[in-house]
């Protein structure tokens, strides 16, 4: 496979750190209203082998931050200040620093984006077989045959029939199929970074699973480097090794998948939680953060969270809070955590992301 | 399509199955059934106008009657004898025998004989007439149609910008400019006030002395005399292309795919052309087929300012002269011209477009 040829830096003591770091990244967007902050400082390191799901509310800016990885953001958005550092075998770029050319090569051949809506994902008038030969090409691979091959392998490690949807149009395969060709496509080129953005969206739920079973394969046994976007925690749970929760643009807990789920610390993660709706639990059970996401363009002032948050004092009103060590390995942006803790014990959480699971494994053993 | 050849084998096997999946086949095959649909139109349009000459109060056939035995002072049955000769129709047979006949007669080619210059058939006119104006106006559309695309697609991609501002402008006003003004203006500015073009020797379609053949110097003659008209067309027609194009590609260019394929890193010619261009162009292929109906329909206007011998000057000629029959003519030839063109589309469509031919 064509190795692309990006301005590579020789890092001092590159190796076994982790593959893309991002260090204090920011993105707004200029609007007439304003600007809009939709990222405001974050900083996450993502580690080789690991899948990290970014969770939140709409508008809580984690599609903003897959995008702005690849730097498709619109023409309106400015990432800066801010450093992304894209590292592989030992060397190391500046990915906000790229010229257009390397950015071009950098997208699919060292980071891929599984974009939700696969459905219309693919351009309409070109067969699939086109569309991946299109994007080796672009790349630099041109020996048709090896494409041809590869695409077969992927194809089928998504199980779908190469025979058939080789030569079809996108239009001749339903959404689940496509979702799956737009997965085995983010593979051709091996990247080592996937990212997927609420890749099971839109999907029903049997097609749900098929996906997320993929997946979990990428994961467990090609150990994928994954950032996964979702909202739907359930699948967040079950994909991620370590879960970051977005709040107006920021993170505001970052931990292990179990942490977050059984430990969470963060008023906003713990609201999360207790949305989720159980099949078997009835309405009475449901809870829901009151209020909304905050207005980007005139954010409250401290803690973005406190105007919609139980544990709210007159700190939180003035100063923001930034991400304190709550736990090995475990973070949140919170002044008043050890009440969040308290409350938990008084409290234990209602089983609500636990249900979800429990549904999916009964659901697991049905479609197998 | 996919039911006939999802057939299992042993059922395809029987002969009975196989006669039937095959005729099937055939009448659901795209091609087909667009063929008999235009070939259906069509007799529904020549129809109409069977029934519209001689059912109209004082229809052309009486009027010419009329006309024969006041300027000639034929007696009345000489005079029809002669309308039905030159109308190539029997007017004593009853109603249903004549509208066979005219059917028959119309698969034959014939269109009856001209009036103002008897001897001459209706037939033989279009022959002669027609191939200028499809010259004219294909090369007109064809280079509006590849000139509005191309900076449709430079405005959208430049949209607000300087370029995109004063094409806009320039689109709005030649499009709303209406084409035979255009034409006298063109005539007034470039041959008359400025002396740029010969305008006089540029009148007609060919040279004296030049002959229809595959040479260089037909073609350039050809190209020469036709100039003035294909630049009108060009002119009033580029305008919708440019501006139908821009909305087009603006919203392509907010597609999904459009961002999967930066993402895939395809590089930037690919995606304007392939993913961008081609599907931003679809939808006007189906106004392309309107606007070649519409052209050879206006083309009259522009075709007698420029003294350029092709069907609309044809027909302006024969609407001066009351020509019924060559007017009946060139009427079948402007819809068949329509319905001929909207199934050439429709073929295009179905390659340019897969999602077409499936339903």
């Amino acid at each position: 496979m064509a190795k692309n040829k990006l301005d590579w830096h020789t890092g001092e003591q590159n190796n076994g750190r982790a593959p893309l770091s991002l260090e204090n990244v920011h993105v707004s967007y200029a609007t007439r209203r304003g600007k809009v902050r939709a990222i405001r400082g974050v900083t996450l390191d993502l580690h080789a082998g690991e899948s990290l799901a970014l969770i939140g509310e709409s508008g809580s800016g984690k599609s903003t931050l897959g995008l702005a990885i690849v730097r498709l953001l619109p023409e309106t958005a400015e990432t800066s200040p801010g450093v992304i550092t894209y590292r592989r075998d030992g060397r190391e770029v500046d990915v906000l620093r790229l010229k257009p050319n390397e950015m071009r090569e950098f997208r699919w051949s060292e980071c891929a984006m599984v974009f939700q809506a696969a459905l219309n994902a693919f351009n309409p008038v070109l067969k699939v077989w086109a569309q991946a030969l299109d994007t080796a090409k672009a790349h630099g691979w041109h020996d048709k045959d090896a494409i041809r091959r590869r695409l077969v392998e992927l194809l089928e490690f998504v199980q779908l029939d190469p025979k058939r949807v080789i030569d079809s149009y996108p239009h001749e395969l339903s959404g689940g199929m496509r979702q799956r060709v737009l997965l085995a496509l983010s593979l051709l080129l091996n990247p080592q970074i996937l990212i997927l953005d609420e890749p099971t969206t839109a999907l029903d739920i049997i097609t749900q699973r098929t996906i997320i079973k993929l997946l979990r394969e990428l994961k467990e046994e090609q150990h994928f480097t994954m950032i996964f976007i979702s909202h739907d925690l359930a699948i967040a749970a079950e994909l991620a090794d370590r879960v970051a929760t977005m709040y107006a643009g920021r993170v505001v807990e970052l931990g292990a998948s179990d942490d977050i789920f059984y430990r969470p610390r963060h008023p906003y993660t713990l609201g999360l939680i207790r949305a989720v709706p159980t099949v078997t639990g009835g309405f009475e059970q449901l809870f829901s953060i009151p209020g909304s996401p905050p207005d980007l363009v005139e954010l409250p002032s401290g803690c973005k969270f406190h105007p919609r948050c139980a544990f709210a004092t007159d700190r939180c009103k003035q100063e923001e809070p930034e991400l304190e060590e709550v736990g090995p390995g475990h973070t949140a942006a919170c002044w008043h955590w050890r009440e969040v803790e308290a409350e938990l014990q008084r409290n234990p959480l209602h089983r609500g992301a636990l249900n979800v699971l429990d549904v999916i494994e009964i659901d697991e053993e049905v479609v197998s | 399509m996919s039911t006939s050849t999802t057939v299992p084998e042993s059922l395809s096997a029987a002969p009975t199955v196989t006669g039937s999946s095959w005729t099937r086949r055939i009448i659901q095959n795209f091609y087909v059934r667009r063929i008999a649909k235009a070939v259906f139109t069509i007799w529904v349009v020549s129809t109409i106008i069977f029934f519209l000459i001689r059912l109209l109060p004082g229809n052309p056939v009486e009027q010419y009657i009329a006309r024969l035995i006041e300027t000639q002072g034929m007696d009345y049955e000489n005079a029809r004898m002669q309308a039905a000769a030159l109308f190539a129709i029997d007017l004593d047979a009853p109603m249903w025998k004549q509208y066979i006949d005219y059917l028959g007669n119309l698969m034959r080619g014939n269109l009856g004989v001209s009036i103002t210059s008897p001897g001459t058939t209706v037939t033989s006119i279009i022959a002669r007439f027609l191939p200028w104006t499809l010259f004219s106006v294909g090369t007109g559309l064809i280079l509006s149609f590849t000139l509005g695309i191309l900076l449709g697609l430079m405005m959208a991609y430049r949209r607000e910008g300087l370029l995109d501002h004063t094409l806009t402008i320039f689109a709005s006003v030649v499009s709303s400019v209406p084409n035979y003004l255009i034409g006298i203006l063109l005539v007034v500015w470039l041959g008359v006030q400025w002396k740029v073009l010969p305008i006089a020797q540029m009148r007609g379609t060919m040279s004296p002395g030049v002959t229809p053949a595959f040479t260089f110097a037909f073609l350039y003659d050809a190209l020469f005399h036709a100039f003035l008209p294909i630049t009108t067309y060009v002119l009033t027609t580029v305008g919708t292309w440019m501006l139908s194009m821009k909305g087009s590609t603006v919203g392509t260019l907010g597609e999904d795919f459009v961002t999967v394929a930066r993402a895939r890193g395809l590089k930037d010619w690919r995606i304007t052309t392939a993913y961008v261009g081609r599907n931003a162009a679809l939808p006007l292929f189906t106004q392309l087929t309107i606007a070649i109906g519409f052209v050879v329909g206006g083309s009259f206007l522009i075709e007698t300012i420029f003294q350029y011998q092709g069907i609309g000057y044809v027909l302006s000629a024969a609407i001066a002269q009351r020509d019924y029959p060559v007017m009946q003519g060139v009427f079948l030839v402007i819809t068949v011209s329509v319905i001929l063109a909207n199934l050439m589309a429709d073929f295009l469509y179905g390659w340019l477009d897969p999602r077409i031919k499936v339903g």
